[in-house]
């Protein structure tokens, strides 16, 4: 066993012996790359100019007023792309290319993932080729189009329940075959090791600049760091520089589809029972064979089984408090911050949003809660809007 | 001595190729499973592959992913295979490898699962979502006696990997013979002969050949260096097209290995 590739007994590299050299090269060129100062000039120049980095945190002001303690925003959803996604591919996709790949493979739930990758692939020149759930397909036809136009090739993925997770079985697929040339490019802070390290490293700025940003405006830390949970790219991302903070607490916030107790929903936290998928071993939706279950979430992007093994490891230190939110519960947030702030966010966003509004209720004035805004709502306005069903929004 | 042990000595001092198949437990449904295991026995087939259903099979092309879709749909685990394979024992004494996805063991609980293989007789052990590095959990229980054996895989990129792959080795070595998952045609890897020739030179078992092979002439060109042929997808698809006929499985089998 590589100790190297584990959070306590999370994570591992679960994949079949053609990856295992594959996953040694990307891990070697990784933790090279991360010591090479020239690397980071890259990846800083790209999130400066590109990406449009630093975003803003923002002081959420009507939703102070209304809820009570200091609600600030960390406004990911203005990156170019729209969403937290494009750090981690622009960071991977620097790395393919010290690799000398010359094709890039992703999968995508909610298309965010896909557009990012395809967008990065353009940006510099490399074949790109992106793995969808045929439902997730139809439920993003905005997203596959976008994808398109940027030269993406999109693979429609039947197999299974036609979502996240099947999308990702086959691009592994894809990968153990091709991957002499491929860089598999993953989305979230899931997968063999040493994925989850390097999305992590590559998403870090999220936090690193929220730090400053409220050192700067408050001269303290927050009290609460909070962001939503798929496979947890944007929250690890979000935790990671706060992480050796004493004073600072964190939550994570899964998606509780229809309610836990339903059992129509994405919290693999919630049901508490480890297996393996996709490359790691972490919390995971399981029927009473050990087959995956099929995940229920409005939101394209949190609907997944499983999630990332340093949140499950973060789950058993206490160090990271978990929780989840319904559908409806965040559809009305959504609708509330489009409302009292001007901002559509995206329905995953909008899960850490609800749980905020419900944590503020017992928390003093004085108090600072840091929110990940991952991403924009443009891609879910017609979700939203079949949700609704015609009902009266200004009720 | 364990089963696989046992067969692939008698085929060494008899000179002869072993021939092993795969097929999903439980399919069309686990009585007549049992039925077509010991046809394939008379037949000739040395060693039986069953595929235990998953819901996840990243392994698997789409011939072995449909049939695992269509298991878990009737019912099929891995209680209910173990439970066959414990009734077949009594007089059919083909080796029997589960070829199954980590997690279905993790979630029976390792020990018990290794215990279960035990007493029901299941001599073998394929599971390719666990690689070398992360093998030292079930280890930790196969030294009891007449545990299964966990048959290495080989890759045709695994290069420097292949003696710590075959260090200790029992059984037989698994090579993956291309690229990717199971069931493609038979496009091998483009240097699969060295590849083989390769893994023969570090390995002290006998070695057999599998991934995309239909007939005995997808294997002509290496049969100087491998001990055996396996036969997944392709066996699946003919059953199916046969509508599980028991004569024309044993019709296959046996023109297999007189091609051999």
């Amino acid at each position: 066993m590589n100790k190297n590739s584990y959070y306590g007994q999370f994570g591992g590299q679960y994949v079949s012996e053609a990856l295992m050299n594959t996953l040694h090269s990307v891990e070697e060129a990784f933790e090279e790359a991360i010591k090479d100062q020239k690397f980071w000039e890259e990846y800083n120049y790209y999130m400066k100019e590109y990406v449009g980095r630093e975003n803003p945190l923002y002081f959420a002001k009507r939703l102070t007023e209304k809820y009570g303690p200091k609600i600030y925003l960390k406004r990911e959803d203005l990156n170019h792309t729209g969403a937290h996604k494009i750090n981690n591919v622009i960071g991977q996709i620097l790395l393919a290319r010290r690799m000398g790949k010359t094709k890039v493979i992703a999968e995508t739930g909610a298309g965010q993932h896909g557009v990012a990758t395809a967008t990065g692939a353009a940006l510099f020149g490399m074949e790109c080729t992106i793995f969808m759930g045929a439902e997730d397909i139809q439920r993003q036809e905005l997203n596959v189009f976008r994808m398109k136009m940027l030269g993406a090739q999109v693979v429609s993925v039947t197999s299974g329940s036609s979502t996240l997770k099947d999308a990702t079985n086959e691009a592994i697929r894809a990968w153990a075959k091709t991957a002499e040339d491929t860089f598999y490019v993953i989305g979230s802070a899931v997968g063999p090791h040493p994925y989850p390290k390097m999305v992590k490293e590559f998403q870090r700025v999220i936090g690193r600049e929220a730090k400053a940003q409220i050192l700067e405006k408050e001269g303290r830390l927050p009290d609460y760091v909070v962001a939503c949970c798929g496979g947890g790219s944007n929250s690890i991302g979000m935790f990671a520089d706060f992480l050796d903070e004493e004073n600072v607490k964190f939550v994570g916030v899964e998606a509780a589809g229809l309610g836990i107790e339903t059992g129509k929903h994405a919290s693999a936290m919630a049901m508490g029972k480890p297996g393996v998928l996709h490359g790691m071993r972490s919390y995971l939706l399981q029927d009473d064979d050990g087959n995956v279950q099929i995940a229920h979430s409005i939101s394209a992007g949190l609907d997944y089984p499983g999630i990332g093994p340093e949140h499950a490891y973060l789950r058993d230190t206490k160090k990271v408090e978990y929780v989840s939110v319904t559908d409806e519960e965040c559809i009305n947030a959504l609708l509330e911050l489009c409302k009292l702030e001007g901002i559509i966010p995206a329905i995953e966003s909008a899960h850490a949003m609800a749980y905020v509004f419900k944590m503020a209720k017992d928390m003093p004035k004085d108090q600072i809660i840091v929110m990940c805004l991952s991403g924009r709502g443009d891609k879910d306005v017609h979700t939203v809007a079949s949700y609704l069903k015609g009902e009266d929004m200004n009720k | 001595m364990n089963r696989i042990e046992e067969k692939l000595k008698a085929l060494k001092s008899k000179g002869k190729k072993a021939f092993i198949t795969y097929m999903t437990a439980g399919l069309p449904d686990m009585e007549r499973m049992k039925q077509i295991i010991c046809a394939q026995e008379e037949a000739g087939t040395d060693i039986i592959e069953l595929g235990i259903p998953f819901s996840d099979p990243v392994a698997d092309g789409p011939v072995i992913q449909s049939a695992s879709r269509r298991a878990i749909e009737q019912g099929v685990n891995l209680s209910g295979t173990f439970q066959a394979v414990e009734e077949l024992r009594g007089d059919c004494q083909i080796p029997i490898v589960f070829m199954m996805y980590y997690n279905t063991i993790l979630y029976y609980g390792v020990e018990k699962f290794v215990d279960k293989c035990i007493a029901c007789g299941v001599d073998g052990l394929i599971v390719p979502d666990l690689p070398y590095e992360e093998q030292d959990e079930i280890k930790a229980f196969l030294g009891k006696e007449d545990a299964p054996i966990l048959i290495p895989l080989v890759s045709p990129v695994s290069a420097q990997r292949i003696p710590m792959l075959l260090e200790g080795a029992r059984g037989f070595v698994y090579c993956v013979s291309s690229m990717g998952v199971t069931g493609q045609a038979a496009d091998f890897h483009k240097n699969v002969s060295n590849y083989l020739q390769n893994v023969k030179k570090y390995s002290h078992i006998p070695i057999m050949m599998g991934f995309g092979i239909r007939t005995p002439q997808d294997v002509q060109g290496y049969k100087e260096i491998v001990d055996g042929a396996i036969v997944g997808s392709h066996f699946i698809k003919m059953m199916e097209e046969n509508q599980y006929n028991i004569d024309k499985i044993k019709e296959y089998i046996k023109s297999f290995k007189a091609g051999f």
